[in-house]
């Protein structure tokens, strides 16, 4: 019936026979499955986070019908407010790190990588392609209450009994670095393989030292770069939960946890949706700002 | 110069230095995964015996099928639903492609921990499927649409398209120069799609562990559950091993594809 709707509505729109609204309809047989499956598994899920953030929980967890911010309230208050703030820190923190150690290796890289380059970039990728939760097990087999530092400090006789190196804020952080310094990495390396060398010799014979070289010339023609891989590491980094879960505990929390605490947990689920359009909205905020000021391609470009 | 040349020392030893950090667990991981010392993370002897449990240990071994089954499936959907979208979207014009390009692009923008708890909420309150496969699936193949497209996408940026115009001036109809023609160029896209998916859903851990429901244990919610409270065993360490080495493999045949590629 609706589908009736749709095509009179069209055809007295368009004013034309029913074989050239078939013919402007062409594209449906191949956008149209894509359409419906965004609109059933991508759009309404969220729509209904955003519904259900706003609405009661009743005390045996069903929800109620009734409009609050409450949820949001609470999200910005007190212990949790703290954990959202902490969120940011730890998401900055992790993306000025990424940036200080990943630009120099893109760069070192496209130096002195030479025929190497290629095989040096696939070691850069390759951790990104693992399932991470093996690579955070694996960093635990090294920092670990039973791992590889602490036996060897151990059966040194250095210390006496394992440090405890991780549930920390550094050790949270130091996960996230390890995790998404890779996406870092490669869009500072294409950016930088793309210059054209020209550019930074004319500076040299116009005689630049190679600190104001960098400074005033690789440095702002890298922009793109450094604009994208701060993107990618950003981003999901405000909605990690894995990395504090394994290396943080209990004492080091970020947003994602929260939703986890709320959905899986305690069953909250008002307020793990009030959590979750907060990221989301963040999100999108960022990937807005980044098209506005990056131009059309700019998201394509980056993903 | 003498500066510079100690900037250079100093810029090769962070690289060395931050490489290494990226792979000592890696190949702690794989090391330990051959030493006998059952605690895992001490070397006593060469052997391969926590491979061989690996292989008899039934709890592994249907993970793993659970695994390559739901990759399997959300691979074919996906390649399959990102072909026809990506000819769709570089074919026609139409009103609302450039909203349909950003949306699509969704599922892998938003965190993951969104994606998924936002599915658990749809699934369990408001349209009431059971979590199971089923459930996995659509969420995987969600997070994945977005690949398949892209990577055809800019593959068809590339095809000379005259041939199907050839194709349908000499009289072949719609489905045949789809299958001999338009298929066949795209291929080489098609299957890169499908080898950046496959591991993609293989690994997947955060939108698995919600939409999954208790019973369907992937090999990462099989892994994740040990590790949980600190286990370090050399079974995982096998496992670990597997998985690192799995991408290896993928980035590999990816390679070689996008070689024949430019052919």
């Amino acid at each position: 019936m609706q589908l009736n709707n749709f095509i009179e509505k069209n055809k007295k729109r368009s004013g034309k026979g029913p074989k050239k609204f078939l013919a402007a309809q062409a594209h449906l047989p191949y956008v149209g499955p894509i359409s419906i499956w965004i609109i059933l598994f991508v759009i309404a899920p969220l729509g209904v986070v955003l519904y259900f953030s706003f609405l009661t929980r009743s005390p045996v967890g069903k929800i109620i019908n009734i409009f609050t911010l409450e949820n949001y309230q609470n999200f910005f208050q007190g212990k949790y407010g703290i954990i959202f703030l902490k969120t940011l820190l730890y998401s900055f923190e992790t993306n000025i790190l990424c940036l200080f150690l990943g630009y120099p290796i893109a760069y070192w890289i496209v130096k002195y990588g030479g025929r190497w380059k290629t095989t040096l970039i696939f070691f850069v990728i390759l951790p990104s392609w693992t399932c991470y939760l093996i690579r955070l097990y694996a960093l635990k087999t090294i920092v670990g209450r039973a791992g590889l530092i602490n036996s060897l400090l151990l059966n040194l006789n250095l210390i006496s009994s394992p440090l405890e190196i991780l549930y920390n804020p550094y050790a949270v952080v130091f996960g996230l670095v390890y995790t998404w310094l890779p996406f870092m990495i490669l869009p500072v390396y294409a950016s930088l393989e793309g210059l054209d060398p020209s550019i930074s010799e004319a500076s040299v014979d116009l005689g630049a030292t190679p600190f104001q070289r960098f400074f005033t010339v690789t440095l702002p023609l890298t922009k793109g770069g450094i604009i994208a891989g701060s993107i990618l590491v950003f981003i999901p980094t405000l909605g990690e939960w894995l990395v504090p879960m394994l290396l943080g505990g209990a004492k080091v929390m970020m947003a994602g946890n929260l939703v986890y605490h709320y959905f899986v947990i305690i069953g909250n689920v008002p307020a793990g949706c009030s959590v979750a359009t907060v990221l989301t909205s963040l999100v999108l905020l960022i990937i807005y700002l980044s098209i506005k000021f990056g131009g059309e391609g700019a998201l394509e470009r980056i993903v | 110069m003498k500066s510079s040349g100690r900037s250079t020392i100093t810029l090769t030893v962070l690289t060395v230095l931050v490489y290494m950090i990226m792979w000592a667990p890696a190949i702690v991981l794989i090391v330990f995964s051959f030493s006998s010392n059952k605690y895992g993370i001490s070397w006593e002897n060469f052997t391969t015996r926590w491979y061989f449990e690996l292989l008899s240990n039934v709890g592994v071994r249907k993970a793993l099928a659970r695994s390559v089954f739901i990759a399997l499936v959300t691979v074919v959907i996906a390649t399959v639903t990102g072909t026809l979208t990506a000819y769709g979207l570089y074919k026609f014009k139409f009103r609302g492609k450039g909203t349909l390009r950003t949306v699509i692009l969704l599922p892998i923008i938003i965190p993951y921990i969104v994606t998924a708890g936002s599915l658990l909420v749809y699934f369990t309150r408001v349209i009431h499927i059971p979590l199971g496969y089923i459930t996995v699936i659509i969420a995987h193949v969600s997070f994945s649409i977005p690949l398949s497209v892209f990577v055809v996408l800019g593959r068809m940026q590339r095809i000379n398209w005259t041939l199907e115009e050839a194709s349908m001036d000499l009289g072949a109809n719609k489905l045949t120069t789809w299958r001999k023609i338009t298929i066949p160029l795209l291929l080489p896209a098609i299957i890169a799609s499908a080898v950046l998916i496959f591991p993609w859903s293989f690994n997947d851990f955060t939108v698995t562990y919600f939409t999954a429901g208790v019973g369907i244990t992937t090999l990462p919610i099989y892994v994740f559950s040990q590790i949980r409270f600190g286990t370090i065993g050399p079974v995982i360490n096998t496992i670990g091993t597997i998985f690192i080495l799995l991408p290896v493999i993928g980035l590999l045949l990816m390679n070689f594809f996008q070689k024949k590629e430019m052919l």
